[in-house]
Formats: C-alpha cells, sequence, structure tokens
C-alpha cells in the first residue's frame, strides 16, 4: 500500500483487536507488542475511536449499587493500606515535584553550560493490562533518572531491567531496578541525548543479574512514553 | 455584513433545526464536562470519578453485559473498568480522544479477554444462547440522540454486505472470533477473515471521506 504512514492504513491486526474477532493468544500477542509499538498503539486508538460510537446502540443497563460500593471500598482501602508508594496519582505528582525540585537544584548548573534550557520530562510505564507499573522521573537533562514502583510486580526470583528506546532503535539497557523500592538510575554518557520525548522506557523480565544479551530477553511487563511537564 | 444582520441569519438558521442543534450542543457539552472528569480523576479526585460513573456506568454494564452474558461476571468486570480508568486517567487524552469511546475501549477490552480466559464448555453454551440474540437496529429513543460520528459509521456499515455488516456488529458487540463467527454464518474460516478484512478496509475509505 502507498500510504501506510496514515493511522487506520496499517496491518488488519490493529482493526481486528479492536473489533473483537482475534483469539486469547493473539490478544495476548497484540496486548504484548502495544507497549513497544508507538505505531500499532496508534492504530488501535484509530479504530477504538472509529468503532467506539457503536456502542450507543446498547440500551444503558443500571448496574447495581454493590459496583459502586466495591468500587469505592477498593479505592479506600487503596489510600489506606497501601501505603503512597503504590499511590498512582500521588507519585504522578510526586515524581513532578522532585523533577521541578531537581531542575531547580540543577538549574544553575546547566544555565551555565548549555544556551536552550533543558525541559525535565516525566514517565508513567504502564504495565500491558493497563495497571500502573512504575513512575520515572527524569533530571533536567537526562543525566539520571528516579524510578518508583506504582504497583507491586511479581517478579519471582528474576531481575527488573530498564530499557531506554529511542525511535527507530533498538532497545539499550539503563540498568537494573527494583520491584519495590524508589532507585536512581544514571543514564551513560553516551545515551543521554535520547532521553527526549520521542523515546519510550520499558521494563522487562531478565535472569537475575540482567539480560545476558544486552537486549531484552524477558517479557516487557511496562512501558511508557517520556513526557515534557 | 453587520453584526446585527449576522446573528440574526444564525437565529433563523437554528430555528430551521431546533432539535439537530440543541443535541449537538448538548452531546459536546457532556464530552467536555466528561473530559474534564477524567482529567481531575488524573489528579487524585475520588469524587470525580464518582460523577463519571454515574454518568457512564450503565452505557459500560450494557457493553460488558451484551459481551458476557452474565451479570455477575458483568459485574466484576465493570468493577474492574472503574479501577483501571482510575489508574489510567493520565493516559486519557482530550484533544486524540473521546472520552465515552475511551471508556468503552476499556470496558470492551476487560470483557472480550474475561470471555477468552473462559473454559472451553463455557463458552460453546454462551455462543449458543447469543446466536439467538438479534443484532438489530438501535431502538427508536436512541436514534433521537444519535452523534453524528455515530450516523456516519451506520451509514458506511450499511454501504457493506448485509451479512458483513452482521458478522462486523456480532463481534463488535459479543467479542465474537473468526471461529464462531465462521461457524455461526456456515461459511470457511478464509471466507470469514475475508469478509471482515475487506468490510474494514471498506469501513475505513468510507470514514476518511
Amino acid at each position: 500500500m502507498s500510504d501506510e504512514t496514515k493511522p487506520g492504513d496499517g496491518a488488519p491486526i490493529a482493526a481486528e483487536y479492536v473489533l473483537g474477532v482475534l483469539s486469547a493468544a493473539e490478544r495476548r500477542a497484540v496486548q504484548a507488542r502495544i507497549a513497544r509499538e508507538p505505531a500499532l498503539r496508534a492504530e488501535i486508538e484509530y479504530w477504538e475511536q472509529r468503532l467506539g460510537p457503536l456502542a450507543s446502540e446498547l440500551e444503558p443497563v443500571d448496574p447495581p449499587p454493590r459496583v459502586w460500593a466495591k468500587i469505592d471500598a477498593a479505592l479506600v482501602a487503596d489510600a489506606r493500606q497501601s501505603t503512597l508508594w503504590q499511590n498512582l496519582p500521588f507519585w504522578r505528582w510526586a515524581a513532578i515535584g522532585s523533577a521541578a525540585f531537581a531542575a531547580a537544584s540543577l538549574a544553575f548548573v546547566y544555565f551555565a553550560r548549555i544556551p536552550s534550557p533543558n525541559v525535565p520530562l516525566v514517565a508513567n510505564l504502564e504495565k500491558s493490562d493497563g495497571g500502573a507499573g512504575f513512575v520515572v522521573a527524569i533530571e533536567s537533562g537526562g543525566g539520571g533518572l528516579t524510578v518508583v514502583p506504582a504497583a507491586l510486580s511479581d517478579v519471582n526470583q528474576r531481575a527488573l531491567e530498564l530499557w531506554l528506546i529511542a525511535p527507530g532503535e533498538q532497545p539499550r539497557s539503563l540498568g537494573l531496578i527494583e520491584a519495590a523500592r524508589a532507585v536512581h538510575v544514571s543514564v551513560p554518557a553516551d545515551l543521554i541525548r535520547r532521553v527526549t520525548p520521542q523515546s519510550t522506557l520499558a521494563v522487562s523480565l531478565e535472569p537475575l543479574g540482567g539480560s545476558p544479551t544486552g537486549l531484552p530477553t524477558g517479557p516487557v511487563i511496562a512501558s511508557g512514553k517520556l513526557t515534557k511537564l | 455584513m453587520d453584526g446585527p444582520q449576522s446573528s440574526h441569519m444564525q437565529n433563523s438558521e437554528a430555528m430551521d433545526a431546533p432539535v439537530t442543534t440543541t443535541t449537538t450542543l448538548e452531546q459536546d457539552a457532556a464530552r467536555k464536562q466528561l473530559a474534564a472528569a477524567l482529567t481531575r480523576i488524573a489528579g487524585g479526585d475520588r469524587h470525580a470519578l464518582k460523577l463519571v460513573y454515574r454518568d457512564t456506568s450503565a452505557k459500560l454494564f450494557a457493553v460488558c453485559h451484551r459481551i458476557l452474558q452474565d451479570k455477575g461476571e458483568a459485574e466484576d468486570v465493570l468493577q474492574d473498568v472503574y479501577i483501571t480508568v482510575w489508574q489510567r486517567a493520565g493516559a486519557f487524552d482530550p484533544n486524540r480522544a473521546s472520552p465515552i469511546s475511551w471508556l468503552v475501549a476499556i470496558a470492551r477490552n476487560r470483557s472480550i479477554d474475561r470471555l477468552r480466559s473462559r473454559p472451553p464448555a463455557a463458552r460453546q453454551r454462551t455462543i449458543e444462547e447469543a446466536a439467538e440474540i438479534s443484532d438489530g437496529a438501535p431502538t427508536a429513543l436512541l436514534q433521537l440522540e444519535i452523534s453524528e460520528e455515530h450516523r456516519r459509521l451506520m451509514d458506511c456499515l450499511e454501504d457493506l454486505e448485509p451479512q458483513h455488516a452482521g458478522a462486523i456488529r456480532s463481534a463488535f458487540f459479543e467479542g465474537t472470533t473468526y471461529d464462531e463467527l465462521a461457524q455461526r454464518n456456515s461459511v470457511p474460516l478464509g471466507t470469514m477473515k475475508s469478509w471482515i478484512r475487506r468490510s474494514l478496509l471498506r469501513l475505513r475509505e468510507c470514514l476518511e471521506q
């Protein structure tokens, strides 16, 4: 096809996924790709928006009140029991706060060295099921990241490795991170210029000690785009 | 043209089609309100989630129930849908997505994943039950509040072969797989795949016009 770059024009898999005709295994395969392939995600969003209005043909059905009661209870329990560590809205703001703090404390150095000011970045790494995975605050200049788990991940004797994926490039390792603790990651000097809003961060499950090959070998459990504050 | 005259013309145009204009304005206001509530949820506002639930849960429950054909399971999935909305509202972009289509997509995805996770025996029973449910036209009442996007989609669906459009509707409303659609329509799997793929291509062309 001549115009494959336009949303909706790509492989039929995105449309088939949204329509709902794929098998369980095919759906899982698409869901695993969504995190890593922004073009596929855009295709899927295109079809979700195009087909979504069909749902207005259904006669609304009021759910029983117990459904809201359970949702409300889950949110209250979330706020009370789980510490702020697991509360994504908190961390989203905390990430912005700490990145802003980092930006402020580094402002003098950066403004002195770099002619154009750098905008701090944040990333919400979502799990493939849509749940929150990690929140990442990127220091102004891209030299360091703070990675905070937003939910408990089941790592089961494996390591979590953080990857930086620039458009059209292979994933580059940023090192290992922790499932239950915030960590600071230093970005190698040769990768700093790839820390831009066009890049994606992803977390994969690897053998203890990290990927032996230098590329992700296990499943990607969370990923997200870098966004400017 | 001077100011007062142009405003007079707008008034008389509005009077020609008062129902359509009002409906569109109301839809637009509702959409903006919903988008604003999603943005507040992203900031951790629980009250905003309650508002979104109040305004959309009956619609999303209908979506889940139609796919799952089981009230208890639909309730479980609906609960999961709003917890997902709570966690993911930050990913909603009002410039790129309609809030209701964004919510419907979450409800459909969760319901279809749940449907696919059922043991094969349970699935077969559902297929037989679902085959008896018609994929009929929207009710008269709902016709009144049809959005422009929906009207366009309906026009484009009408351009397809009726049997093909029926398969598209079954898949959308019930999450029917290629295999099940082929069985129901008594055609080979390959034929069904080419019906659906061709229909999707034609739909896209039609919607892009």
